[in-house]
């Protein structure tokens, strides 16, 4: 966002002020105007022109407090960078890019206020009156929307010259899987004198989701595994024995890899690329019906630990297709089929319908989750419990 | 990418934080040095404090814990103990806010500490101008306003929300900041981390800040609510000199030892200043034991009661002349006046007394500061009528008896007054000459009898003595002169009274008005004529007023009073800081705002004729006949403009270029040009290790990233005199 153009913009911004700013007066703000007052009384008081000299001074300080202010936020722009994945429990930094376009003047003691509140999309909205409300009911309900919401006050201690770019990070913690909606809220100055707090709206949002918290879980040993003589081919480079796809040589490849034929028919060096092979692969089938688990909470564990086991068989090479309720599978080729699924795990809810039908194919060794006791959640493949929280 | 300088760091920004805090310590400070106030311990203590630990901040943690402790209340203690002491709640306060600023330069100082430094700091100025109304006021709050900002600034640069919790300090413990403090390297840092544009910018953000308050000082409108300033009356009424109600010989004298400014006085119309002005300020009646006073009879029958106001009416009509006097601290509670006047207006409220029948006007306390007033309508004769005194003295004459007046009386032994009969004989005084020409007798036989000095000896011996100063042959100062004429006319049976003033006066070539100093107090002798019924203005003292000036006035008399001296031009900026300033009230604002209207219209006015004339002329050269000498000349003014705009803009470009605008246009402009300059230059490039250094970095400012390039200006210069050069000497070299 630019706050301010030419000199036309710069006569706009004069004659009308930029909604969405708010001005309020610090303690030295106040204490000036108080200063002021006392001063003025006493100058009306006694006729004294040193008293009016006096109050003249305060008073061309707040002006030229506000002018000052003025010229720090002219052609400041702000920029929000939030680079996934985001974790709940995990520490999240979301990067703040400013840049002063002013040609001589440079910017000096910023700070922006940054916000994260989830978006509660599954939840049906209901409007509720603050005005029958009581007080107590209103108060306990902006203390619980404000436990979600992650606030940070980010200053800027150094200059950003003209010209030049800075670069803020926030770093919070988001407390739950969903939306999280980040702000750039406003960016405020108390510059020059501190006289004024000045805040203008941003108006920068980024949404992101963020993936379940990752979990701690037992892995049950001797569990039988199914797996087939010879391996099994997985569509994924490795060190396996068929050929998956040829590319280009690269400086450092064995020159057993060329692949001759194609590079003689193509004119350029070419290298064969060989198929994963695995010896047990795993599908992981996470059910959204709310009935087997015994509350909410336990049914995040389930997708807390359905979503570390997917990343750790990913990990380990052994994590061949994931699926949803009654979706497709999703084969995992590389790391961006299996971040797209923990996607779709954020925003998962649980349903209250008929239990989905799980989908065909998947293959052996199918991991689905059971409850396990009140709280605990098992990771069962075919019959055998092979983790538990 | 722009050019990136290097910042402070947080260490540094609090050391610059610390050193102003330091510096407004000092300016609040040195504001006491201009109050009449016994403050001395508390600001040595404030100075010494203030300097030692600024300097030397890690000395702070040296302090011990129970000073920290007691600090508090033993300053409070001691306020308390002072107020009950003195009695003076203003000096109390000065002290105890003299002693706080002491304390305060010897903590490590928070936000909050520098707050409160501000206001304290303030307080003090303010009050020290409130109650001097010196000119050092102006400086001082401008250099007080300079530095609190600038701490204000670094406040929030190192702080810039207001919301880092500073780290508690243990004891004895020297913050990070505070350890090796190196104030040059400070200062050479400061210097290579600001950016010569931003500090001009800043400075011509400051002046804007003295004109704007300039302005709102004019523009704020005025009431007059004739009410007195509360701090008057915690001020002191202590008086540097002055003149009193008891002159003993000698007090005048002291005072003309003085060289500083007394009154200084506006005049409206130059015409109405008289060739030897008297400015009366006492006028004495009562003489006893060689001092002359004013007597408790007089000062009960000729005073009226106290009043509080702002206006004085007299008894003579307005003139439409008008004389402001700005009379300064110290010099007495009674008003230096011409004689009569029609009005006297003060700038703002006065207990005052007005003695109609002697021409004394006079306030109820000694003015701790400046004390300005108008006066309308004054009268400049040297004459001063009382018709009651001449009624008085008529109706005794007609009774043949009675009480002499105060004005006769004479406290005197029968030798003593033998003694001054037989000098009034030597001085051929007779009973039948008029009350002027004895007066005038006795005058020119004291000045044949004395010399005037500023060290008169009067002899020894028994008697008054005036009377064996007057006896004698020694040379005297005015206060015996005076003296001495008083006791002969009243001896002589004529009413006479010591008066006790000002006579003449600078005029100061650069602000136009008198300047009154203290070595111009004088003491002269008013004589009663019954026939006119006037006291008549005698001075005895010899040179007291040259013949042949005698029937000057107004400019010719001023003219040979006219002062251009050093002393003079620095006397200017005080009297345009009272002109301006101090006196600046409701009537002027409104002179003010018509002066600017009239300004205004007389400008659009100006304005429209001149574009009439031109739109005329214009009109005129148009429909004359074209002749192609004509042609010609207006084709050549057609060029010389185009040309003078093309140069202009070429300057306007240039200008913005070394300003480092770097605007993409600029930057492209300047690599076109570097591209330009490279093609001349390029073929010499091998020729000598210069030429490679311009190629190369013309090349860069060609080709490179803009962070990375060299001055333009500069090299540019450069390729331009390599190119002369090289062009003088030979062809390029053909590769």
């Amino acid at each position: 966002m630019k706050s301010g153009g030419r000199w036309s913009g710069l006569l706009w911004d004069l004659l009308a002020p930029q909604r969405r700013e708010r001005i309020a007066p610090t303690l030295s703000g106040v204490l000036l105007i108080v200063l002021s007052l006392g001063i003025g009384m006493a100058a009306y008081n006694a006729a004294n022109n040193i008293l009016f000299i006096t109050l003249s001074l305060l008073l061309a300080c707040l002006v030229l407090s506000g002018v000052l202010s003025w010229f720090n936020f002219r052609k400041v722009t702000w920029q929000l960078d939030a680079t996934p994945p985001f974790r709940a429990g995990q520490e999240a930094v979301i990067g703040v890019e400013l840049h002063n376009h002013k040609r001589v003047l440079p910017t000096y003691g910023l700070w922006l206020e940054m916000v994260a509140r989830p978006v509660d999309r599954w939840t049906p909205r209901k409007a509720e009156s603050t005005v029958t409300a009581r007080g107590v009911d209103v108060r306990a309900m902006i203390a619980k929307a404000a436990q979600v919401e992650a606030r940070g006050q980010l200053p800027l201690r150094a200059r950003i010259d003209p010209g030049a770019s800075t670069r803020f990070e926030w770093t919070f913690q988001p407390s739950r899987r969903g939306v999280l909606r980040i702000e750039l809220e406003a960016v405020g100055s108390l510059f020059p004198f501190g006289f004024l707090k000045k805040q203008r709206w941003a108006g920068a949002a980024v949404e992101v989701k963020v993936w379940p918290q990752p979990i701690d879980y037992l892995r049950v040993p001797g569990t039988a595994v199914s797996r087939l003589h010879g391996g099994e081919r997985v569509a994924r480079v490795g060190a396996g024995s068929d050929l998956l796809a040829l590319r280009r040589y690269d400086l450092g490849d064995s020159h057993r890899l060329i692949h001759w034929k194609a590079s003689a028919r193509t004119g350029q060096l070419l290298v064969r690329q060989f198929a994963a092979e695995s010896a047990g692969l795993f599908s992981v089938w996470v059910s959204a019906a709310a009935e087997p688990w015994v509350d909410d909470e336990q049914f995040e564990t389930m997708l807390r630990l359905a979503a570390s086991l997917a990343e750790d068989l990913l990990r380990a090479d052994r994590l061949r297709a994931v699926a949803i309720d009654g979706g497709a599978w999703r084969a995992i080729r590389r790391v961006r089929d299996l971040d797209t699924w923990l996607d779709e795990l954020a925003l998962l809810a649980p349903r209250k319908e008929t239990l989905p039908v799980k989908p065909a194919g998947g293959g052996r060794n199918l991991i689905v989750f059971a409850p396990q006791g009140a709280r605990g959640v098992a990771a069962v493949c075919d019959g055998e419990i092979v983790a538990t929280t | 990418m722009a050019k990136s300088w290097p910042q402070l760091e947080a260490d540094e920004l609090h050391q610059v934080r610390w050193l102003l805090g330091g510096a407004l310590t000092l300016i609040a400070v040195s504001s006491v040095f201009y109050l009449n106030i016994d403050a001395w311990i508390a600001m040595g203590l404030a100075t010494v404090s203030a300097i030692a630990f600024t300097l030397r901040p890690a000395w702070v943690a040296r302090i011990p814990t129970w000073v920290h402790a007691l600090a508090f209340p033993l300053i409070a203690a001691a306020c308390a103990a002072d107020l009950w002491i003195t009695g003076e709640p203003l000096s109390a306060l000065v002290r105890l806010n003299l002693l706080l600023l002491a304390y305060r330069s010897a903590v490590y100082r928070k936000r909050r500490d520098d707050l409160q430094g501000i206001v304290l700091g303030l307080f003090l100025v303010v009050v020290a101008g409130v109650l001097t109304v010196s000119i050092a006021f102006a400086l001082q709050i401008v250099a007080f306003t300079a530095v609190a900002l600038a701490l204000l600034l670094v406040i929030t640069l190192g702080d810039p929300a207001h919301a880092t919790a500073t780290a508690a300090l243990t004891p004895g413990e020297v913050p990070r900041w505070a350890r090796h403090v190196e104030w040059r390297k400070l200062l050479r840092r400061i210097r290579t981390t600001t950016d010569w544009r931003v500090v001009a910018a800043g400075g011509a953000l400051f002046g804007g800040l003295v004109v704007v308050s300039g302005v709102l000082f004019l523009a704020i409108p005025r009431f007059q609510l004739e009410n007195t300033f509360w701090l008057d009356r915690f001020a002191m009424k202590k008086a540097k000199t002055g003149f009193t109600e008891t002159i003993r010989f000698g007090d005048v004298t002291e005072i003309t030892t003085d060289n500083s400014v007394a009154v200084t006085v506006d005049v409206s119309d130059r015409e109405k200043v008289p060739a030897h002005p008297y400015w009366r300020m006492l006028v004495l009646d009562e003489y006893r034991d060689g001092t002359f006073r004013l007597s408790a009879l007089l000062r009960r029958d000729a005073f009226g009661g106290e009043r509080v106001g702002v206006t004085v009416r007299g008894q003579r009509a307005s003139s439409g002349d008008t004389w402001t006097f700005y009379l300064e601290p110290g010099i007495s509670r009674h008003l230096p006046l011409l004689g009569p006047f029609a009005q006297v207006q003060f700038q703002e409220a006065q207990n005052h007394r007005w003695a109609p029948g002697l021409g004394v006007l006079a306030l109820r306390d000694e003015p701790a500061r400046m004390t300005a007033y108008r006066v309308e309508g004054m009268s400049t004769d040297a004459e001063l009528p009382d018709r009651r005194l001449r009624t008085q003295l008529l109706e005794r004459a007609t009774r043949r008896g009675g009480q002499p007046s105060v004005w006769e009386t004479l406290e005197l032994s029968a030798n003593d007054r033998a003694l001054v009969r037989q000098a009034l004989v030597d001085a051929a005084v007779s009973d039948e000459a008029s009350p002027r020409e004895r007066a005038a007798r006795m005058g020119a036989w004291l000045q044949a009898r004395h010399e005037y000095s500023l060290n008169p000896a009067v002899p020894g011996g028994a008697g008054d003595p005036i009377v064996r100063w007057l006896v004698s042959r020694e040379a005297g100062h005015c206060e015996l002169f005076a003296g001495s004429m008083v006791v002969m006319a009243r001896v002589a049976g004529l009413p006479a009274r010591v008066v006790t003033g000002f006579r003449g006066g600078s005029w100061n070539g650069f602000s136009n008005n008198f300047t009154l100093r203290n070595a111009d107090a004088h003491a002269w002798c008013e004589i009663f004529d019954v026939e006119s019924g006037r006291w008549v203005r005698f001075d005895p003292t010899p040179g007291s007023g040259a013949a042949s000036e005698e029937n000057l006035s107004g400019e010719e008399s001023l003219s040979l009073r006219l002062d251009r001296s050093w002393s003079a031009r620095l006397d200017s900026l005080r009297v345009f800081w009272y002109r301006r300033i101090v006196n600046f009230d409701q009537r002027t604002q409104i002179e003010a705002l018509k002066t600017a209207k009239t300004w205004a219209e007389k400008t659009g006015a100006s304005l429209r004729e001149f574009f009439d004339e031109l739109s005329a002329t214009m009109r005129a050269l148009l429909l004359a006949p074209w002749s192609a000498e004509r042609i010609g000349r207006a084709g050549l003014f057609v060029v010389a403009v185009g040309a003078c705009g093309w140069a202009l803009r070429l300057g306007w470009r240039r200008w913005k270029d070394r300003l480092g605008r770097t605007s993409a246009k600029g930057e492209a402009r300047v690599r076109a040009e570097a591209g330009r300059w490279l093609a001349r230059v390029e073929p010499w490039c091998g020729s000598s290790r210069d030429a490679e250094r311009i190629v190369s970095d013309l090349q860069r400012i060609r080709f490179g990233a803009k962070a990375t390039w060299p001055d333009p200006t500069h090299t540019l210069r450069e390729a331009k005199q390599l190119w002369r050069r090289r062009r003088k000497l030979t062809a390029p070299p053909r590769s």
